[in-house]
């Protein structure tokens, strides 16, 4: 070695750090390569230097300052008499340092090969960001007692040994939170270790550490010269080495999960457990059985379609049309015979057909063909008359329409039923005041004639007086007041006497007499019966007809239209001042000039045999909702005598009077009619049915009628929810006759899929989470 | 059949529209199973199709009848954008869409004479935002040293409870030369400076609440952060308020009272103090109106806890019998302060209003150390139902009221005394730990938080109209409905973790805003700290003004 000694304190002057190292730079340069540095706090001593020639540079230093061999290279062998302030080894590329003492803060910062040993303590951030790069030699760095706070953190390499020696008194060796960030390297420690970062875990030592210790101590102590100490250090049960954890395994970890935080630590049960169960429940988004948040349920026949709904007679159309397409003809045809007796007469040609009015069919092209239909039935008809097998007695008092279906119903039912008649023949004002433009005679008499042999037994020509009435009541069961009204309104004003009354009008004209009007005709009221007078006019030899009304006409749209086809006008609002020769003066001054003035603004019931405690102040019958009078339950009135109405009102009071009446020989209950809701179209589905224009329509028989209703509320079978479910949760099954569609709860997720294809409006969706 | 209802509802009003394509669909069904507004459903369509093929006309017509997803149209209920339909349908095939231009505020009026509710938010959106204006500008470098927020020790602790001023403090030096107390000073609990509240039992379904409470238990047993819950005032369940956990939860008393029988009762039973008591005089996303809970909420084990039957629950605007600042000291602080015998601290809430500096400057003269912090919340806040006009009509942003408040505290020489607690759409942008360091640096203690817990626990609502139907009852991610079966959509254990994630990512995020300034505990009334380059914003809260 070619030595040379450096004094850093020469005439009581100190060498600042730039000289010292120009002296060390220029003497190497010389070629020396053994240095003996008496230093005087003088800062990076040691590197980064090496030899011209590869030989190795040895310092030997007291009373460094910081940065002793920081940067310092391979070749270079560093040894610090005693103590040395921060950052030894700082950046340390493969010197061997050495110190003798105890070592400052951010010792090995940053080492990256070579050796750094202390004999002492080393301050905090000791071994911080120290690297191994493969290229060149594992650093190493070792401690003969403990560190500060804050080792080794980013270590990323290299290896790092803490004695722990005369440190027993620590909680920590390492002191708080060493190894913070730590990716890579190792750190062996003897003694206790606590506040270790979560980035590593420790470990027992292996073979492989054992050996690596047992020579490195023997190097490591021999260099700082505490041989003596290497039995107590290799006492390896006090020794850990700590690693950092792999990056993809770098979990943090925690003593329990959520889950088991909750089961095991948390409140039993949960604190909801008094109202709810179990939280294992958790349920996706769409469900069956009972998570469903709708359910399906096929609700056949719950509603009423609107034919049915509208009919005051609630003649089940939908029902004949459904019997066609089962293929049931006559069935289909005669079901109508339950309800009414008159499906040529009314439902075929004076009816205004209410049922209609809401036909679903008519928002695809038109209503159902409802009028022939009742023909079509009527030149089917094929019913069987019921002989009287109950010994019950019910005399019905007018044989008009209201009447006769009563009478009718009753009889199918086979009650003994008498009909008193006044008039010589049945049928009341049907026969009696309806023109005969409007109801084929023919038909009339054909179906009142079909009621006269049903096994009804008719009295005709009798006038009833109270006493009759009397007698009428004691020997049968039940009777039934149906005498119309036959007492047409007048109203009081100047000229009165000169008004003919519109009902006898048309009665007359009906009986065949001869009834002669004036050219002009003014026929006070426009109402269906005023129509009606309109059509007798012109039939008698009118040649102007005006019908007049205080408020818009209530006369169907069919009746005026059919009034005016003839050339009559309808005036409204007018009224009548008085009436002379020349006519009917209105209060407004005008004259509508007339040479006959007829009179059709209602008729009323006349009650002459009737006491008047079976009357209400209004002289009309006191009667409960059965149509049941007040006074007796023998007693039911119907019909107009009750407020004047339409026929099929009539007919549809008779009906439901008759089975009440049934009901009340069987100790019944008397029933309420229409107490099902109508079904709305909205429910039902037009979009599966083609428009038809009108020449092809009327081309088409009344028995196609079959494809065209909607089968509004009642399941046409067309198995549409079964086909469309995408679960496959709807089957069929048949019960009996009659045949169900199911939806199985475990399959079912509640789409509504089956309601929203639904031709019928047959499967609704309960909401389950709406409350 | 469907007809034009000019003056009715049209698809066209509504604020959400379907779009739905029946070439995608599938027919599966699984988007109007999973509705849980009713709002989609399964109609026929017709189809007619006429063409001509041939080299002259030749008509040649179809028709065909479809099944296809319908939206419904109702005048009150209709879709509210949650989008669970496009969430469920594996082909795309349908979607919400927000309509510009619905005309739902008129039309809901004027078919229903009722004022439209939401639950929700405020729906103001999100940009603008005072605080997105505000950045940490002042970041220590070479000048004073910076902390590193992974390994420095910091102290993340607000007070909850009167903080007495030093010179106030009853201390005496005694024989033995030991310094200590003469009398009983007010409890102060320092705890984490965000509080999860206050959402009461009804507006949440009883699973996310539970999530959040042991969400906040894990958070302080196994990663110790002492974060705590306010309960709302919608009742106490009896097996919390016996068992240990009581002492992360803060119990409410709002105007209504509820439950408070059920609290009352179980203080013989309690083996912890709660960890505060808040009174709840107001709240920022509808100032002036009192709680409401809608009857479809309130289920059977609503009606008990609450103590009531099945209606709309609307609690009082304010508490009855509390006509004045001093009253509602001497009533309401002293009683709540007396009913755990001085050792639970107790605070108020108020909404941020104008005359809310008012009763905090009021408040800090309390000569009798009972009143244990003032929380302030802003318009932006959310809500489990409101009247919509008071939602987007009423109330005070956050940020320049709580400055106000603090500033008044520091003109009084009295900042820290009273601790300030601010909240108020903090979080809606997604990072907390901003909006709370801002506000903090603007002089609050610390911040609570509601609305965000519930976007944490899978929300699907946003503040551009989306969902906003917490007031329905009819929730479709189970957070807010009283529905056993929708309530069931809730993996309590998977919220509860998100929640815990959450505020250990917030808890880093507060650290590493923190450290820049270089502060390690709190910087409570920093704002030389913030910078903006909004001036009127910098002068408004007087912060630096930068460009």
């Amino acid at each position: 070695m070619n030595t040379t000694i450096i004094d850093t304190l020469q005439d009581n002057k100190r060498l600042s750090t730039k000289e010292l190292l120009d002296i060390i730079y220029e003497k190497i340069e010389m070629g020396f390569n053994e240095f003996k540095i008496l230093a005087s706090g003088q800062h990076d001593i040691g590197g980064p230097l090496w030899s011209k020639d590869g030989k190795p540079l040895v310092f030997h230093i007291t009373n460094p300052g910081q940065r002793v061999g920081s940067m310092g290279m391979a070749g270079t062998k560093i040894i610090v008499k005693g103590s040395a302030p921060a950052d030894i080894g700082w950046l340390n590329s493969g010197a061997e340092i050495t110190v003798l003492g105890d070592a400052g803060d951010t010792a090995a910062h940053c080492q990256a090969s070579g050796k750094i040993y202390v004999a002492g303590r080393v301050g905090t951030r000791s071994g911080a960001l120290m690297k191994h790069d493969p290229k060149f030699e594992e650093p190493e760095f070792w401690v003969l007692k403990n560190t500060g706070s804050f080792s080794f953190e980013f270590m990323g390499g290299g290896r790092a040994v803490v004695c722990g020696y005369e440190c027993e008194h620590l909680e920590s060796v390492l002191s708080d939170r060493s190894c913070c960030g730590m990716v890579g390297g190792v750190v062996y420690v003897r003694g206790n270790v606590k506040g270790l970062t979560n980035d590593v875990d420790i470990y027992d030592l292996d073979e492989s550490d054992k050996n690596f210790l047992k020579s490195g101590l023997m190097r490591f102590l021999g260099e700082i010269d505490r041989q003596n100490l290497y039995e107590e250090l290799t006492e390896f049960s006090k020794w850990k080495k700590i690693l950092a954890k792999p990056y993809d395994k770098k979990v943090k970890t925690v003593p329990y999960s959520i889950k088991e935080f909750r089961e095991q630590k948390w409140v039993k049960d949960g604190i909801f457990s008094e109202f709810f169960g179990s939280y294992s429940d958790v349920i996706d988004v769409v469900n069956t059985g009972d998570n469903r948040l709708r359910t399906p349920s096929w609700e056949n026949n719950l509603k009423t379609p609107p034919c049915e709904f509208n009919c005051p007679v609630s003649i089940p159309t939908q029902k004949r049309i459904e019997l066609i397409r089962e293929g049931k003809l006559s069935e289909a045809l005669n079901l109508i015979y339950e309800y009414s007796p008159f499906p040529a007469s009314v439902c075929g040609q004076v009816c205004p057909n209410l049922c209609m009015n809401d036909c679903s069919r008519k928002y695809i092209d038109e209503h159902i063909k409802i009028a022939p239909l009742g023909i079509k039935s009527f030149e089917n008809v094929d019913i069987k008359m019921v002989e009287p097998y109950k010994n019950k007695k019910v005399a019905v008092i007018g044989a008009g329409v209201a009447g006769l279906s009563c009478a009718w119903t009753l009889q199918k039912e086979g009650y003994n039923v008498e009909v008193f008649e006044k008039d010589d023949e049945i049928g009341g004002k049907l026969r009696q005041v309806i023109p005969s433009d409007r109801l084929n005679q023919d038909t009339l008499n054909a179906e009142l004639e079909i009621i006269k042999s049903s096994g009804i037994k008719f009295n005709l020509g009798i006038t009833i007086d109270s006493d009759e009435f009397e007698r009428i009541q004691k020997e049968f069961d039940v009777v039934v007041v149906a005498i119309g009204a036959h007492n047409p309104a007048v109203i009081p004003i100047e000229g009165k006497e000169r008004l003919i009354k519109g009902l006898d009008f048309l009665k007359e004209i009906n009986k065949g007499n001869k009834v002669k009007v004036g050219n002009n005709v003014v026929i006070i009221g426009a109402g269906n019966a005023a129509m009606d007078v309109v059509i007798g006019a012109y039939k008698t030899g009118a040649k102007n007809v005006t019908a007049i009304d205080i408020q818009k006409p209530l006369a169907f749209d069919k009746e005026i239209e059919h009034a005016k086809s003839l050339g009559a006008k309808i005036l409204y609002p007018c009224f009548t001042e008085s009436v002379d020769e020349k006519g009917v003066h209105l209060k407004d001054g005008t004259t509508l000039k007339a040479d006959t003035v007829i009179i059709s603004i209602g008729d009323r019931p006349i009650f002459d045999f009737i006491d008047e405690k079976y009357l209400n102040e209004r002289k009309f019958p006191l009667v409960n909702k059965f149509h049941q009078s007040e006074v007796s339950k023998k007693l039911f009135f119907i019909g107009d005598c009750t407020g004047q109405g339409l026929f099929c009102d009539a007919i549809g009071k008779g009906r439901e009077v008759a089975i009440n009446i049934d009901n009340l020989f069987d100790k019944k209950e008397l029933k309420e009619f229409k107490t099902k809701e109508k079904i709305s179209l909205d429910e039902v589905k037009c979009a599966y049915y083609h428009t038809l224009k009108g020449s092809d329509l009327y081309a088409m028989d009344v028995l196609d009628e079959k494809e065209r209703c909607l089968s509004c509320g009642v399941c046409r079978d067309c198995k549409m929810c079964m086909n469309s479910c995408p679960k496959g949760a709807i089957e069929r099954v048949e019960m009996g006759d009659d045949f169900a569609y199911i939806s199985d709860p475990n399959k079912c997720i509640g789409c509504g899929m089956c309601a929203g294809v639904c031709p019928c409006g047959i499967w609704k969706m309960t909401n389950n989470i709406e409350n | 059949m469907a007809t034009v209802d000019i003056s009715g509802i049209n698809k066209e009003d509504l604020i959400w529209q379907i779009e739905y394509d029946s070439n995608k669909c599938a027919l599966c069904g699984k988007c109007v199973a999973a509705c849980t507004f009713d709002a989609i459903k399964f109609d026929v369509q017709k189809r007619r199709n006429i063409k001509s093929t041939e080299c002259i006309p030749t008509p040649e017509k179809s028709e065909t009848a479809l099944p296809v997803i319908k939206q419904v149209v109702t005048k009150s209920k209709n879709c509210v954008g949650c989008g669970m339909c496009a969430k469920v349908c594996n082909n795309g095939a349908i979607k919400p869409v927000y309509n510009e231009r619905n005309r739902m505020n008129v039309k809901y009026r004027a078919l229903n004479a009722e004022s439209p509710k939401r639950g929700g938010r405020t729906n103001l959106h999100t940009e603008g935002r005072t605080l997105d204006k505000i950045k940490v500008g002042r970041i220590s470098q070479m000048t004073d040293p910076s902390l590193d927020a992974m390994r420095h020790t910091f102290e993340l602790l607000a007070p909850f409870g009167r903080v007495m001023p030093p010179e106030n403090l009853p201390f005496e030096i005694d024989p033995m030369g030991n310094l200590s107390l003469t009398k009983k000073i007010p409890t102060t609990r320092w705890i984490y400076p965000i509080i999860i509240g206050d959402m009461s039992i009804g507006a949440l379904s009883p699973r996310l609440w539970e999530a959040i409470a042991i969400a906040v238990a894990y958070l302080n047993e196994v990663h110790n952060i002492p974060i705590r819950m306010c309960s709302g005032e919608g009742g106490v369940p009896e097996k919390l308020l016996r068992s240990k956990y009581l002492k992360y939860m803060i119990l409410q008393i709002a105007s209504g009272h509820f439950g408070w029988n059920r609290i009352i009762n179980s203080m013989p039973y309690m083996t912890e103090d709660p960890a505060g008591i808040l009174i709840k005089i107001g709240q920022g996303a509808k100032p002036g109106d009192g709680g409401l809970l809608l009857a479809k909420k309130v289920a059977k084990h609503i009606q008990e806890i609450r103590g009531v039957p099945k209606s709309d629950l609307l609690s009082p605007p304010n508490h009855q019998g509390l006509y004045s600042i001093e009253e509602s000291v001497q009533k309401m602080f002293l009683s709540m302060n007396a009913a755990f015998k001085f050792r639970v601290p107790v605070a108020i809430k108020v909404a941020a209003s104008v005359t809310s500096v008012s009763v905090y400057n009021n408040l800090l003269r309390d000569p009798y150390d009972i009143v244990g912090g003032f929380f302030l919340d802003g318009i932006a806040g959310g809500t489990g139902a409101a009247h919509e006009t008071s939602l987007d009509h009423t109330g005070h942003p956050i940020v320049s009221r709580l400055r106000d408040c603090y500033n008044a505290a520091v003109h009084q020489g009295k900042q820290g005394q009273i601790p300030l607690w601010a909240a108020g759409g903090l979080g809606m942008k997604g990072t907390l730990a901003a909006d709370a360091f801002k506000m903090i640096c603007l002089g609050a203690n610390g911040v609570f938080t509601g609305r965000l817990m519930l976007q944490i626990a899978g929300c699907l609502g946003d503040d551009y109209n989306r969902c906003n139907a917490c007031n329905t009852g009819l929730c479709p991610a189970g957070l807010t409905t009283q529905n056993p079966i929708l309530m069931k959509r809730l993996d309590i254990d998977k919220v509860a973790q998100n929640i815990v994630n959450y505020f250990l990512a917030t808890d880093i995020e507060l650290k590493k805003l923190m450290a820049p300034i270089g502060n390690s505990t709190l910087p409570v009334g920093r704002s030389d700290a913030l910078v903006t380059v909004d001036k009127s914003v910098a002068e408004r809260l007087g912060i630096q003004h930068v460009c």
